[in-house]
């Protein structure tokens, strides 16, 4: 008898140890890097091919209307004008005030060199590594930070947590990640159903989880997902406000190919409650000298598909952030919607390469030597000081 | 999905495909299995058999010596902690063991041998404090050497450890009729003769009654532990005074060497009622809720002829050509799931070992108060780290509803391929899995993963919504959350 009570006392223990991680399984890892001098540099990964015709809406366009007539606004449906051609999504207005006081830019029509195949694990990897071709197996930004002038090394203090792509390689970076309990994305879910579509047991189960509160918490609701990416942007800005000056994170959701309207508002607020709470966390001193980029593998279609989304497309849009840039401007040569201008009459045409927005702002935040910049960082891009994205 | 027969072999009666590790190729593999792994020292306890029994009985002494000094009013709540503190440690360690025997080990039938007599002699850890040290020490000494054997010799070994009399109450049990009960009140507990009788032996609804029950339960007295050694012990003060009769045979201590009750293990391991009950349990266990009767009258078979040797029955189930058919109708337990995911991620045995260096940081010391920046951080990783190991091991079992050792009742745990997919089920394999994928899979391509955990097991919708996903986390993911990977 007297063992058993103590036993209980003990096990209790053990469940309280025990219950605070396994409530929040799902560990978002940030990746951070320091680096001399004070400037930040934030990359955000869109996973699943985001729709910038859907974030930033070519309203001007006379083709735009015919393209999406359930998913495209005008100003008079909602949609946030931005410069009399393009408009903002309302589900990113959060993001209103960023625009307002110079914080924040696009550039439309951009992509990497990746074309044709359209899969999201080539394409990721692609715009990861920053090479022009799949060979490339270390991350752009990892190889950006040997290349930053006066670098010193760190230490890597957790060898078990996997980097993200896009900063693994020989230099050496802290991998964190946040414990809150971050639930699946919208697009996620919808292909487990169709993962589970065929097993009538499973499909059964998966559509009851989905309706019940205690397994939807971990699954599905928007209130712990929205707090997920919270977190994991307010340990990056936290972590960038000491001694960390890079950091990298992603978000899923992106892929919207069924009912996008209400897939894309939750991505799109997922994206700006992450670049509101980033400025939020590391104050207006470290945000004045932060610049935020943000970018996806590809875009998508740029007609409606079957099933009130969109499918894999091309040309994509990068959204920039902080108060290190001028902002306040659409950047990017727009190509058009005519069906002429479109590439293989389907997606929009790309007229810039993503990777020389990042090597611009790589040069602007961390003095990266161009040559460096096009044969080591990004191999065979062309970029110098002379590039447009300088001047935005 | 239809896998061929040594895919089937791996995933139906092993713990699934892990890269570089040879299939099975047919029913003589699997069964040569069994003799090898009979012969292998398996990674708990810890320190060996009589190692873990020093370490058991140091503990126990210790905290023996505590209880004695607190009645006598000199309570030491330190040291009390202490001793609870290592028994969990030890538990943690062996059930980590555990968990690392069974995917690093090649022997996966023998592996679920295991884990199927473990279940069916089912003991807990959480019965007290003693048993998070006995039950490793129990598995290891009493049921995986004895899975090949014959029944009657599984029987006795299972029955006649300190773990099932703790677990059962025998060692609290007193003949009403001996010399210690006519002399107090203590008396009669019948928890072991019945659990016996209808779990372990004859099954439940076979026809015996509650007077079998108690003269199982009487014919047992005599028996408890000697909590030093940690030993079974026969105390003839206990034990009732004979003849005592059970399903027409009489038992009597003629000799008073206590050996009546061997007699009636024998007896209950030869009824012809433990032949169908057991091997029924296995082909339901193995291939269906509802198996297919004539393998499990082949079985029944074999068990006569070869008068209850285990290999035998195995053989007769898995050279059934019923036994290879119909894939998936059993759905992975918690257990296997979590093996069979590990496995497939090809874990070097090091880096899972790390796990438990995670989950033990967290047991250090006090933090300073004026810490280093650095220092917060090493600390706050330490133990973000250790939450991580027990999410991915300890907890996810718990969530799953399946921790190591802690069966639910003697029954063990449930079979049934619907009380492993219910809806709450699923989504904590979707989580476990998505929290893996993130922490093992992030250099992987999905589509090699596939290829390992599955095998050509894959049905081909999985193998084209994997290739689609929108990012390689969740392809990943979805290879361990989908039906063939759940299924056996």
């Amino acid at each position: 008898m007297t063992l058993q009570q103590n036993f209980l006392l003990s096990r209790r223990g053990f469940l309280a140890g025990a219950c605070c991680a396994a409530a929040a399984p799902i560990l978002t890892p940030v990746t951070l890097a320091a680096t001399p001098g004070d400037n930040r540099f934030v990359t955000i990964v869109l996973r699943g091919a985001m729709d910038g015709l859907d974030l930033v809406q070519p309203y001007g366009d006379p083709a735009f209307a015919t393209l999406r007539p359930k998913l495209g606004l005008t100003p008079q449906t909602g949609l946030l004008d931005l410069d009399g051609f393009f408009g903002l999504n309302p589900a990113a207005s959060a993001l209103m005030p960023l625009w307002q006081a110079g914080e924040l830019s696009f550039v439309h029509a951009v992509s990497t060199p990746y074309r044709d195949q359209r899969s999201h694990f080539d394409g990721q990897d692609m715009l990861e590594t920053g090479g022009s071709d799949k060979a490339e197996r270390t991350g752009w930004l990892n190889r950006a930070l040997s290349a930053i002038p006066r670098s010193d090394a760190r230490k890597a203090i957790d060898i078990n947590t996997s980097m993200e792509l896009i900063l693994s390689g020989p230099s050496d970076v802290d991998s964190w990640s946040t414990q809150s309990n971050f639930a699946l994305a919208e697009d996620e879910i919808a292909f487990l159903d169709r993962l589970y579509e065929g097993d009538e047991a499973f499909a059964r189960a998966m559509q009851e989880a989905k309706k019940t509160d205690m397994s939807a918490d971990a699954l599905y609701g928007d209130a712990k997902r929205g707090s997920g990416i919270a977190e994991m942007a307010r340990l990056a800005g936290g972590m960038l406000r000491e001694d960390y000056r890079i950091a990298s994170f992603s978000i899923n959701g992106w892929d919207t190919h069924v009912g996008q309207k209400a897939q894309f508002r939750k991505a799109a607020g997922d994206l700006s409650t992450a670049i509101t709470t980033l400025k939020a966390s590391l104050g207006d001193e470290a945000w004045g000298k932060t610049v935020v980029l943000a970018i996806t593998e590809f875009g998508r279609t740029v007609r409606e598909n079957g099933t009130n989304g969109t499918d894999h497309g091309t040309g994509g849009l990068a959204v920039l952030a902080g108060g290190a840039i001028s902002g306040g401007k659409v950047l990017g040569q727009w190509p058009g919607l005519g069906d002429d201008h479109l590439l293989d009459r389907r997606d929009l045409m790309p007229t810039g390469d993503v990777r020389e927005i990042a090597a611009a702002m790589l040069y602007r935040q961390f003095g990266i030597d161009p040559d460096n910049l096009t044969g080591k960082v990004f191999p065979g891009l062309a970029f110098d000081r002379s590039s447009i994205y300088l001047k935005g | 999905m239809n896998p061929s027969i040594p895919t089937l072999a791996a995933i139906r009666f092993g713990y699934g495909l892990r890269p570089g590790e040879e299939l099975p190729a047919d029913a003589d593999a699997l069964l040569a299995q069994i003799e090898e792994g009979v012969a292998e020292k398996p990674r708990f306890p810890r320190e060996g058999l009589t190692g873990r029994i020093e370490t058991a009985t140091r503990v126990l002494s210790v905290r023996a010596a505590e209880a004695k000094a607190a009645k006598a009013g000199n309570p030491n709540a330190d040291l009390r902690k202490e001793t609870q503190r290592q028994a969990q440690r030890i538990y943690r360690q062996d059930a980590m063991g555990r968990i690392a025997q069974a995917i690093h080990s090649p022997l996966g039938f023998y592996e679920r041998l295991a884990t199927f007599w473990v279940d069916h002699f089912s003991t807990s850890v959480l019965k007290s404090l003693p048993m998070r040290m006995i039950v490793p020490l129990y598995e290891a000494q009493s049921i995986r050497p004895n899975i090949g054997g014959s029944f009657s010799g599984l029987l006795q070994a299972a029955i006649l450890h300190p773990a099932m009399l703790i677990y059962l109450d025998q060692n609290q049990s007193v003949g009403p009729d001996s010399v210690a009960g006519r002399k107090n009140s203590r008396g009669l507990n019948e928890n072991l003769g019945r659990e016996l009788l209808e779990l372990h032996t004859l099954g439940a609804g076979s026809g015996y009654t509650q007077d079998d029950v108690r003269a199982a339960a009487l014919i047992l007295t005599g028996l408890s532990v000697d909590n030093r050694a940690l030993e079974v012990v026969y105390r003839p003060r206990l034990a009732e005074a004979g003849p005592v009769s059970l399903l027409g045979r009489s038992y009597e201590d003629d000799e008073g060497d206590g050996q009546d009750h061997i007699l009636m293990l024998e007896d209950l391991a030869a009824n012809p009622k433990t032949a169908l009950h057991v091997s029924r349990k296995l082909a339901r266990h193995f291939i269906a809720d509802d198996p297919p009767e004539e393998v499990v009258s082949s079985m029944v078979d074999a068990w006569t002829k070869s008068q209850g040797n285990l290999t035998e029955v195995y053989r007769a189930m898995l050279t059934h050509p019923r036994a290879w058919s119909d894939p998936g109708q059993k759905i992975k337990q918690p257990f296997e799931f979590l093996v069979s995911g590990f496995r497939a991620f090809d874990l070097p045995e090091k880096n899972f070992a790390e796990l438990l260096r995670d989950m033990e940081g967290e047991d250090e010391g006090p933090v300073e108060k004026a810490m280093e920046m650095a220092g917060v951080r090493a600390k706050e990783n330490a133990k973000r780290k250790a939450g991580r190991a027990n999410a991915l091991t300890f907890g996810a079992l718990q969530r799953m509803g399946q921790p190591v050792w802690q069966p639910p009742s003697p029954a063990g745990f449930a079979d049934e391929a619907g009380v492993w997919l219910s809806p709450s089920q699923l989504s904590e394999r979707i989580t476990w899995s998505r929290m893996v994928a993130r922490i093992l899979g992030q250099k992987m391509e999905p589509s090699e993963f596939l290829a390992a955990a599955l095998g050509d097991a894959v049905r081909p919708e999985t193998q084209r919504i994997v290739s689609q996903a929108p990012n390689k986390v969740h392809g990943i993911t979805m290879v361990l959350a989908s039906p063939e990977f759940n299924r056996r």
